[in-house]
């Protein structure tokens, strides 16, 4: 297996986040139990658990006794106000990286339209 | 988390070599991988616990209650799979079938043909069927296999399933192995041993290493993923970053090494590369730490 910069646990929770947002998953349904999920992406038992895992810690799922794990109402405004924070933060990195390489105002948001349309 | 498997002051000791003693546990409802250069003590830890040869000293208890691994009961339950010298040469696929079926209950000997097929080697019904001398390594691994999952059982205990099949069928081996545990539903756990962990990583959830009869390190891979890292700089701070690691090597352009997570922000000063192992760069980094500690 090769290095990637995101963990594949962070990838899965990441998608299932995005299903979860998006209404793909709705609230009340189960998520695929935590072996036939791994079976199914060839990955082993503990990557998908620890997935599972950090949706929870989220908040966006909650784990049943014997029964896996449920997909949580969302609050879709504290959702978005979380997505807000993320960003920021991102933004606030890509300033600092871009003062370190001297990329100006322009040029930066200049790239961020080009990247936006990718 | 319970165990399916818990051992205490587990000892073997030969004149030349002594395992132990281990204390240790393998998590019930998972795969557990066993992980070792050879001559660590795997096999010999794999036939203990399978009663194929007695220990020196210490317990195992199996299944939360068990002591005797000699029951029926428990050997029942146990699907074992040796490195190689599983069946006698002269025999047929047919001979196995039959002595399979005398030895355990819970033996399917239709499932056992049908596995032969998948795994691509003769079976009871296959024209003019060649006897285990004439089969190469790999297919005797692959007749073995079969048998043992053609068994009804709570926990398999696979001494290097791996080694001797091309890596198509290793890669099957994996698939049944998830599919064996997404069957259990959490019931039914694997420990399985290898020297090359990384046709296997996708297939391990909890890792125990061994060196020289001692365990080095064992933890869910995903834990130990978190607790190590790669780190990688420049040759000039070569030197600064030696202490910190666990094993390094270093040449012209570059040096590479296991450390401690813990010691992250060390290597950030240093501007080296941080990365998150894999199992099997975790494998070689602890091993030959082990190696040159010992």
């Amino acid at each position: 297996m090769q290095n990637s910069d995101v963990p594949i646990y962070k990838q899965i929770a990441a998608q299932f986040k995005e299903d979860i947002m998006n209404g793909k998953i709705a609230e009340g349904e189960y998520l695929p139990s935590i072996r036939g999920l791994a079976r199914d992406l060839k990955i082993s038992v503990i990557t998908t658990m620890k997935a599972y895992e950090q949706l929870a810690e989220e908040g966006l799922v909650s784990a049943v006794q014997g029964k896996g794990y449920i997909v949580n109402p969302q609050d879709r405004e504290m959702v978005r106000e979380q997505h807000l924070r993320l960003l920021e933060g991102h933004l606030q990195n890509a300033i600092e990286s871009a003062k370190l390489a001297g990329v100006s105002r322009e040029e930066l948001i200049n790239m961020i339209n080009v990247l936006y349309d990718v | 988390m319970e165990n399916i498997l818990t051992a205490k002051g587990l000892t073997k000791a030969y004149p030349k070599f002594t395992l132990g003693e281990l204390d240790f546990e393998i998590p019930k409802g998972f795969s557990t991988a066993l992980i070792g250069a050879n001559g660590a003590g795997k096999t010999t830890l794999i036939d203990v616990l399978c009663g194929v040869i007695h220990k020196t000293a210490g317990d195992v208890t199996y299944f939360g209650t068990e002591k005797d691994i000699d029951r029926e009961e428990v050997r029942e339950q146990i699907g074992y799979c040796a490195s190689q010298g599983f069946f006698p040469a002269a025999w047929k696929p047919k001979d196995i079938a039959i002595s399979m079926e005398l030895a355990y209950k819970g033996f399917d000997r239709e499932l056992f043909n049908k596995l032969c097929e998948e795994m691509e080697v003769d079976n009871e019904f296959s024209r003019k069927p060649v006897n285990m001398l004439k089969q190469s390594d790999g297919n005797r691994m692959r007749l073995a296999l079969a048998a043992v999952f053609a068994r009804k059982t709570d926990m398999l205990i696979l001494d290097e399933p791996g080694s001797s099949l091309d890596p198509l069928m290793r890669d099957r081996l994996c698939d049944r192995l998830r599919d064996y545990l997404d069957e259990g539903n959490g019931e039914k756990s694997i420990l399985f041993s290898t020297h090359n962990i990384a046709d296997m990583e996708n297939a391990a959830d909890y890792a125990i290493f061994m060196d020289k009869g001692k365990m080095i390190e064992r933890g869910f891979v995903e834990d130990l993923k978190d607790k190590y890292i790669i780190v990688r700089g420049e040759p000039a701070d070569y030197d600064k970053a030696k202490a910190l690691m666990l094993s390094h090597n270093v040449n012209r352009t570059t040096f590479e090494g296991l450390a401690l997570a813990e010691n992250a922000r060390a290597f950030e000063e240093l501007s080296a590369v941080r990365e998150r192992p894999t199992l099997q760069q975790l494998s070689v980094g602890l091993l030959k730490h082990a190696e040159e500690n010992r």
